[in-house]
């Protein structure tokens, strides 16, 4: 009877080690092996700015019913913490309380300041994976995603600066649509035809608050003249060459001399300026569409110098945070399918998302059904195709901006010439980053 | 009683030695005293902007940038208010302040009077050191101390919810010291003649004192009000994440710096976060003023 | 028992009982930040994260290296010479005007007044659309009179005095409310002496009136240097410390240090250092005017 007893009791307790090794610290999520599926939590910011859900929202809803009714081992919560602005912030400080989710919606600008916290899963490995087809995702988007050498996101969306414009202000001002290899020439003409001052009428809206928003206005007209943000090796500031006046100096050559460009300072007029007709044109993303309800608009590709109409994207990320092993595994199972071409393809034709990968971007009819859904988005779409680099990912990024910003608006106001202004930040940038990390 | 004065009351109510009455030039009823030419004027600068965001606020998106400006819309476009009210969810705003502005004064009214109380009757250990304590931390502006307060705040667990706006305001010591100052004007025989008759101190306060004090409590109130209603830094730091939470100021930013609103709906909000003011204003003009004067003449 | 219950209702018992909640709360919320504060500036600290690094002196050397804040201190200063003499010369000018009997002399007053309530958001919404460079009513009557178009709020050089003029019209009605009550206060038998004497408006003015509103301006000019030196909102909200960092002011520069910049890098402490410089000024000046001011202003009995 007692031999018998220990034995029992010594099996028992062989299957109960089995059962719990290799779970290193995941707190409260289930491990799986032997009682119900892997718990893991997703945070988000979708939804409107007072928190109410929207089609992206919903989409993300649906995407996780349909995974966790087709993988039952393992169940994702999907939570709205905070407005994606404050998604940051909030994953920093529930990192201190040990609370961060698994996973976690980011901006692709955050990706340098999240690199230092603990726990964030390097993802390098994992896109090496045949079945992440890693290749497929925009090479803009998986630009963004690289920090030091480490891959530490996965692009979650993708957008771009295109065009946007006033057909009837167009046609009234006696001007052809733009066409989709006009130049820069050709948007400062039209430009200044579209501006009345009599009326305060301007022929282009333009955010001048010298914040992230200004700069990256500024990026692509700087790439495409050729130039660069920074030097190859990351240490020297490289906008101030040729190309970067080039730029510039268009931007400020409407706003100063030919008095076309709406300068809004504090940030926050221009979808106004636009809906009331007194904007001939914007410059922006597929996210201002829906804002565009009293007028009739047409999108056209950035304009181009010397025949480069490559644009900016500002792509967001998944990232992962580690809570074990077996955690960390079933969330990079969420991520392969949540990313996989054919999810994908549902996210972009249920909320005008722009695929962030190039085989759903090439799927004939796809930009069609798209634009006939949504209506604007399917030149975003095509535009996609222009996204050829990325901005720097650097924890001194937000500093470079802060120097480019206020550059590019002291040209605007015609406070500096463009080579001053632009000669003036890059000895800033150089100072900063000079510093030791 | 000179023959270009005449004495006048201007204060129905008033504080204990005070007799409410000024001498004051004799009214003249010229209906063309000079001095209308410069306060006329001046009327209309203090006003025009409350006007003209009134005009703004009855205009379609359109109408508000017209060039030249329109001076007046033809048809009035009263639906801006509802509009406005939904999109820039200030029902749940006004709740927020609302709760916070109501329970800041209450808390304050009841705060301010036992340790006015206590500072201007009761002899205990320590009285003058504490008293001059809490002054010296007037002395100190909010923004030098805003960062370790907001650690203080965030260790306590508060942030983003309304106890943040509520708990570090729950008694003002500018309140302390102005009913302090005031009780000890008060004439302290009453209080006397209670205590000899056996009555503690606390129903000397609440039988006797509080009822005396009707004007400065009403004076703390409206201010502390005014205060709590209009702040804006405070809750800017404290609620940083949850829009359930937030005050009317702190909507009333967020909503103008959304991308999608127009200038009427924006001005039609701004008109509706006013008018409670504007009334409270209106109906208790004098504890403003009084609340204000007070302020300059403790010199 | 009787000795328990004679000391529980002494005098210093229920005083302390009456006075306890409150001096908690201050001691809390008033005394100890004030404390914490400056150990903090001794610190590399983030508001987000309870890491904290002895770092001495460190912070102080960086406000003397920093040119954002130089240039942040600068405008402070900048706006507190306009905003001072502005509001108190133009509120005693205006409660002057106010202290009659005429008709419609209370709506007069009520006008001046009125703007006191206003939040500074309120306000600044109201300017922003007043004041717009282009849509706004006020070029728009400035060009009438042949003047303008001015930028306002969107030129570097304008954007100060714009705030200046915007919380001037907040501010004039405390101001006023303040010299009518102390021009109130004057008794009539000293103006009317002197004007018997035979001395002009102008003459009574400054040597009977002015020196009697001595505490006033006194108050009046400390109250005004103090807020003036603490200006936030109105940056943060209509100018954002631009165009061009020419509206940055010290408050709002330690705000965007601590609260913006600083979470991903260790910026509370130095911010901290600032926000206790800042308030070493601010005392420093306050007991200045004080004495100055005691030794030129005449009290009466």
């Amino acid at each position: 009877m007692r031999r018998t007893w220990f034995i029992t009791a010594f099996v028992f307790a062989l299957v109960a080690a089995a059962c719990t090794g290799g779970d290193d610290g995941g707190g409260d999520g289930a491990n799986g092996a032997g009682g119900g599926p892997v718990e893991l939590i997703l945070w988000h910011g979708f939804g409107t700015v007072q928190g109410e859900p929207d089609a992206e929202w919903q989409s993300l809803l649906d995407r996780v019913d349909e995974f966790n009714a087709s993988h039952p081992d393992i169940h994702v919560t999907s939570i709205r913490c905070c407005t994606n602005d404050k998604a940051l912030e909030k994953v920093t400080v529930a990192l201190q309380g040990d609370e961060a989710p698994d996973i976690t919606y980011q901006y692709g600008s955050s990706l340098a300041q999240l690199a230092a916290a603990p726990g964030l899963v390097d993802l390098t490995e994992w896109t090496q994976r045949p079945e992440v087809a890693w290749a497929d995702f925009i090479p803009g988007a998986t630009a963004a995603a690289v920090y030091e050498g480490k891959v530490l996101g996965v692009p979650a969306l993708i957008d771009n600066l295109a065009v946007v414009y006033n057909v009837d202000m167009f046609e009234a001002a006696g001007l052809e649509p733009p066409s989709p290899d006009w130049t820069w020439d050709d948007f400062r003409a039209a430009a200044a035809a579209l501006t009345d001052p009599a009326t305060q009428t301007f022929g282009l809206a333009f955010p001048a608050d010298a914040s992230e928003d200004t700069v990256w206005h500024f990026d692509p007209m700087l790439w495409q003249a050729g130039g660069a943000i920074l030097s190859e090796d990351g240490t020297q500031a490289a906008f101030d060459s040729e190309a970067g006046v080039r730029a510039l100096e268009t931007l400020r050559a409407m706003a100063v001399d030919d008095g076309s460009m709406y300068l809004d300072l504090q940030n926050a007029k221009i979808t106004d300026l636009f809906n009331s007709g007194n904007a001939g044109m914007i410059i922006t993303g597929p996210w201002d569409l829906s804002g565009l309800t009293d007028v009739t608009y047409g999108v056209q590709v950035l304009p181009g110098f010397d025949g480069d109409h490559q644009t900016i994207a500002g792509p967001d990320m998944w990232c992962v945070f580690d809570h074990g092993d077996v955690r960390r595994e079933a969330a990079l199972e969420f991520l392969t399918w949540y990313t996989a071409a054919e999810q994908i393809r549902t996210d972009t034709l249920a909320t005008g998302h722009l695929p962030v990968r190039t085989s759903v971007l090439e799927e004939p009819g796809l930009t069609d059904e798209l634009e006939a859904s949504f209506p604007g988005v399917g030149v975003f779409a095509e535009n996609v195709a222009n996204v050829q680099q990325a901005r720097p990912v650097t924890a001194t990024y937000p500093q470079i901006s802060v120097a480019m910003g206020e550059a590019i608006v002291a040209a605007l106001l015609g406070e500096k010439t463009s080579q001053q202004a632009l000669d003036d930040a890059a000895a800033e940038v150089n100072d900063i980053l000079a510093l030791p990390a | 009683m000179s023959a270009t004065a005449e004495l006048v009351r201007v204060d129905p109510v008033t504080l204990p030695g005070e007799t409410g009455m000024v001498e004051r030039p004799r009214r003249r009823w010229l209906p063309f005293s000079p001095w209308h030419f410069v306060l006329l004027p001046l009327a209309v600068v203090m006003l025009a902007p409350l006007v003209w965001m009134l005009v703004a606020s009855l205009e379609t998106l359109d109408q508000t940038r017209h060039f030249p400006p329109i001076l007046w819309p033809g048809t009035l476009r009263f639906g801006n208010y509802p509009n406005a009210f939904r999109a820039a969810h200030m029902g749940r705003l006004f709740w927020n302040t609302f709760v916070v502005t109501s329970t800041v004064v209450l808390s304050n009214l009841v705060l301010c009077s036992l340790a006015g109380y206590a500072f201007a009757r009761i002899r205990f250990l320590g009285r003058t050191a504490v008293y001059y304590l809490l002054l010296a931390t007037l002395m100190v502006p909010l923004q030098v101390v805003l960062i370790p307060t907001f650690l203080i705040v965030k260790s306590l667990g508060l942030i983003d919810h309304l106890g943040a706006l509520i708990v570090p305001n729950l008694a003002n010591v500018f309140g302390i010291f102005m009913l302090t100052q005031f009780f000890r004007t008060l004439p302290v025989e009453l209080e006397e003649a209670a205590r000899i008759d056996g009555a503690s101190r606390l129903s000397i306060l609440l039988k006797i004192v509080l009822p005396l004090s009707a004007p400065a409590l009403a004076t703390l109130a409206v201010i502390q009000f005014m205060w709590t209603w209009n702040d804006f830094l405070w809750p800017l730091v404290t609620i940083i994440n949850n829009e359930g939470a937030q005050t009317v100021q702190l909507g009333l930013a967020a909503f103008q710096g959304a991308h999608q609103t127009d200038t009427s709906l924006l001005m039609a909000a701004n008109v509706m976060s006013l008018l409670p003011m504007l009334v409270l204003f209106l109906l208790a003009q004098r504890y403003f003023v009084r609340g204000i004067a007070t302020q300059g003449l403790k010199g | 028992m009787e000795r328990v219950r004679r000391a529980l209702t002494s005098d210093h018992a229920v005083g302390w009982a009456f006075v306890a909640p409150s001096v908690l709360l201050v001691v809390v919320f008033g005394l100890y930040p004030i404390v914490s504060g400056l150990m903090l500036s001794f610190q590399k600290a983030s508001l987000l994260s309870p890491v904290r690094e002895f770092a001495g002196l460190e912070n102080y050397r960086a406000i003397l290296g920093d040119d954002r804040l130089k240039q942040a201190a600068i405008n402070t200063v900048y706006y507190t010479i306009l905003f001072v003499p502005i509001s108190i010369v133009g509120s005693l000018a205006i409660a002057v005007a106010l202290n009659r009997g005429i008709a419609f002399i209370r709506a007069y007053r009520l006008a001046v007044f009125i703007p006191v309530v206003t939040s500074t958001i309120a306000t600044g919404i109201m300017f922003l659309w007043l004041l717009d460079s282009h849509y706004g009513l006020a070029n728009f009557v400035l060009g009438k009179a042949g003047l303008g178009p001015f930028g306002f709020f969107e030129d570097p050089r304008q954007a100060m005095p714009s705030l200046v003029g915007m919380t001037v019209w907040g501010w004039l009605g405390f101001d006023t409310i303040i010299y009518l009550a102390a021009l109130q206060g004057i008794p009539q038998e000293l103006t009317e002496a002197s004007a018997v004497d035979g001395a002009s408006q102008w003459g009574t003015f400054r040597s009977v009136t002015w020196p009697m509103l001595g505490p006033a301006t006194l108050l009046l000019v400390v109250w005004s240097t103090l807020s003036a030196l603490q200006l936030f909102d109105e940056v943060f909200f209509v100018t954002k410390g631009g165009p061009l960092g020419r509206t940055s002011v010290v408050v709002f520069y330690v705000y965007r240090l601590a609260f913006e910049q600083g979470l991903a890098i260790p910026l509370a402490g130095f911010a901290a250092a600032i926000a206790y410089i800042l308030f070493l000024v601010i005392l420093m000046l306050t007991l200045i005017q004080f004495w100055l001011g005691n030794r030129v202003v005449h009290y009466s009995s």
